[in-house]
């Protein structure tokens, strides 16, 4: 479904990625680890086109869509999900979730439909939407931002690090809403610093390191906590 | 008490116009972070093209108006271009400077076409007046604040309420998030500077039936719309409505009370007062939280 072949990219001449591959296949929950500042927010930033590859492409169903931006990428059914609880702050719970499908917008009832789905999926969202979104806890804030991306309907789910800074027991609960997107068809592509619910959730094993793939393997065929240390510590990037 | 009535209504009269323009300013501010040192120009035009087709022409007020909104919205157009997708990946400073640019620019090609002499908008209107108890006002006059009202009071309900006024406030509140929901940066920049360039279009033209309009009118006009924007707090559209309507007020009181030659000078006094002690604004609630 999604397929990076050799990215390179970066920020002005600052390089991140140093030819990075990567394949999710539809349906799949890919998880992409590596420690802090390797680029996996680089990565999914240059599959949400946010960052455009200058070496290497970036496909969605085959086709590459290097050239597509940021803003039309919504439409072909790819969702991120930004680092950080990024929202609307001055706008309601309710408008948040509407701006996610702001590029369908002539659909009423089907905008209506997906916000009552969102409310259901999320109650404390329905609770609170009437809410100012810089007033929610950071649990709610991660649930909104999911929300809003699902409000756009999308067939590929980029999520960034939903888990950070959340207790446990918030964990637990994105942990399920992300189990409940995969058996609901949705293709995900995870990146997580929490390595145990990466694993806890995920099918398939990317770990990064120095700007590329440094390991990959299918959660089933089991994956030792040491073995993926190992990438960590050693890891210089 | 009559008189200070008085002196009130003339306050609003000028403080609408005030409000009309800053209301654009601090959008294209708020949303684009664009700093418009031409939006003086912007207002200067309106009147000069409200005079040319209701005077040379003789058109009817309304169909005057909608030569304004359009002359506006092609210079906000334009303005786009130059200052905000031109300049989109060069520092702030480029587009101060750039807009200092187009404003002179702009001056001197009306100085050229129209000559540098002030002209007054002549109308109808002009001969009947309202009289409110002790306020008599000119129709000219009269029809500003509630032609402001219904304006700014439409803009408003459009940010609040439509899809396009959300997508305005939600780039203005974070534009990464807003592209990723399919917010085409470039319609909302547009559309920004077709407002802005409008509101004050209509402005200058409203109060070119007022006070003589003339090439170099908009450097004043651009100071006062700078004023209003600090004190109602930077990109705060509601704050820019109540601070012009203040600063209009104050102006006509110390005109009144103190002496004419402070009335441009207490805004600048006040500007100063709201950097010190509340530089965010007297009336700070930004579109970052509207
Ligand atoms: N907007 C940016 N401009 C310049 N450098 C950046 C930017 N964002 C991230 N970086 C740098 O890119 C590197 C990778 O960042 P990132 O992809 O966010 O890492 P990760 O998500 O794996 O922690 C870091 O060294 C970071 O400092
Ligand atoms: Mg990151």
């Amino acid at each position: 479904m999604l397929k990076l072949e050799n990215v390179v990219a970066g920020y002005g001449r600052t390089r991140i990625l140093h030819g990075l591959s990567l394949e999710v296949p539809r349906g799949g929950l890919v998880a992409l680890l590596g420690g802090n500042g390797t680029g996996k927010s680089t990565c999914l930033k240059a599959i949400a086109g946010l960052v455009t590859p200058q070496d290497g492409t970036v496909a969605l169903d085959g086709r590459v869509i290097n050239d597509v931006a940021a803003e039309d990428r919504t439409a072909m059914g790819l969702s991120l999900v930004p680092q950080g609880k990024e929202i609307f702050g001055g706008m309601s719970v309710a408008e948040n979730l509407m701006m996610g499908a702001y590029h369908r917008r002539r659909d009423k009832a089907g905008v209506a439909a997906d916000l009552e789905g969102v409310y259901t999926r999320f109650p404390r969202l329905k609770e609170r939407r009437r809410v100012l979104a810089g007033m929610l806890s950071g649990g709610e804030r991660q649930m909104l931002s999911i929300g809003r991306a699902l409000m756009s309907r999308p067939t590929m789910l980029l999520l960034d690090e939903p888990s950070a800074a959340l207790a446990p027991r918030v964990v637990e609960e994105i942990a399920e809403a992300i189990l409940s997107l995969r058996d609901l068809g949705l293709t995900l592509l995870l990146v997580e610093q929490n390595v145990g619910m990466a694993l806890e959730v995920a099918d398939y094993l990317y770990v990064i390191r120095g700007g590329r793939i440094a390991f990959e393997r299918a959660v089933d065929d089991g994956v030792g906590m040491d073995e993926l240390r190992d990438f960590y510590l050693s890891g210089a990037h | 008490m009559d008189l200070f009535l008085q002196y009130l209504a003339n306050g609003v009269v000028v403080g609408s116009s005030y409000v009309l323009v800053a209301v654009g300013l601090t959008l294209i501010f708020g949303i684009l972070h664009v700093v418009n040192f031409a939006h003086g120009e912007f207002y200067m035009l309106g009147g000069y093209a409200g005079i040319t087709a209701s005077t040379a022409f003789g058109l009817p007020l309304p169909a005057s108006l909608a030569v304004v909104a359009a002359v506006s919205c092609l210079l906000g157009l334009g303005a786009e271009a130059l200052l905000h997708r031109g300049l989109k990946n060069q520092d702030q400073t480029s587009s101060i400077i750039a807009s200092f640019g187009l404003a002179v620019a702009l001056q001197n090609a009306v100085m050229v076409t129209m000559g540098p002499q002030p002209e007054l908008m002549h109308t109808e209107l002009a001969y009947k007046a309202i009289e409110l108890g002790p306020v008599f006002l000119p129709a000219p006059r009269a029809l500003i604040p509630p032609a402001m009202l219904i304006i700014v009071g439409a803009l408003f309900a459009a940010l609040r309420w439509t899809w396009t006024g959300r997508s305005l406030r939600a780039m203005a509140q974070h534009e990464t998030v807003a592209r990723l929901c399919g917010v085409k940066v470039r319609r909302v920049a547009v559309i920004t500077f077709m407002l802005g360039a409008t509101l004050a279009g209509v402005a200058g033209f409203m109060m070119s039936a007022v006070y003589m309009v003339h090439p170099l009118v908009g450097n004043m006009i651009v100071l006062k719309a700078f004023i209003v924007v600090i004190i109602g707090g930077m990109g705060s559209p509601l704050g820019a409505a109540a601070a012009g309507l203040l600063l209009g007020v104050i102006e006509s009181m110390t005109s009144a009370y103190l002496t004419n030659g402070l009335r441009d000078v207490v805004g600048f006094l006040l500007v100063i007062a709201v950097l010190l002690f509340r530089p965010q604004g007297l009336f700070g609630r930004s579109l970052e939280r509207s």
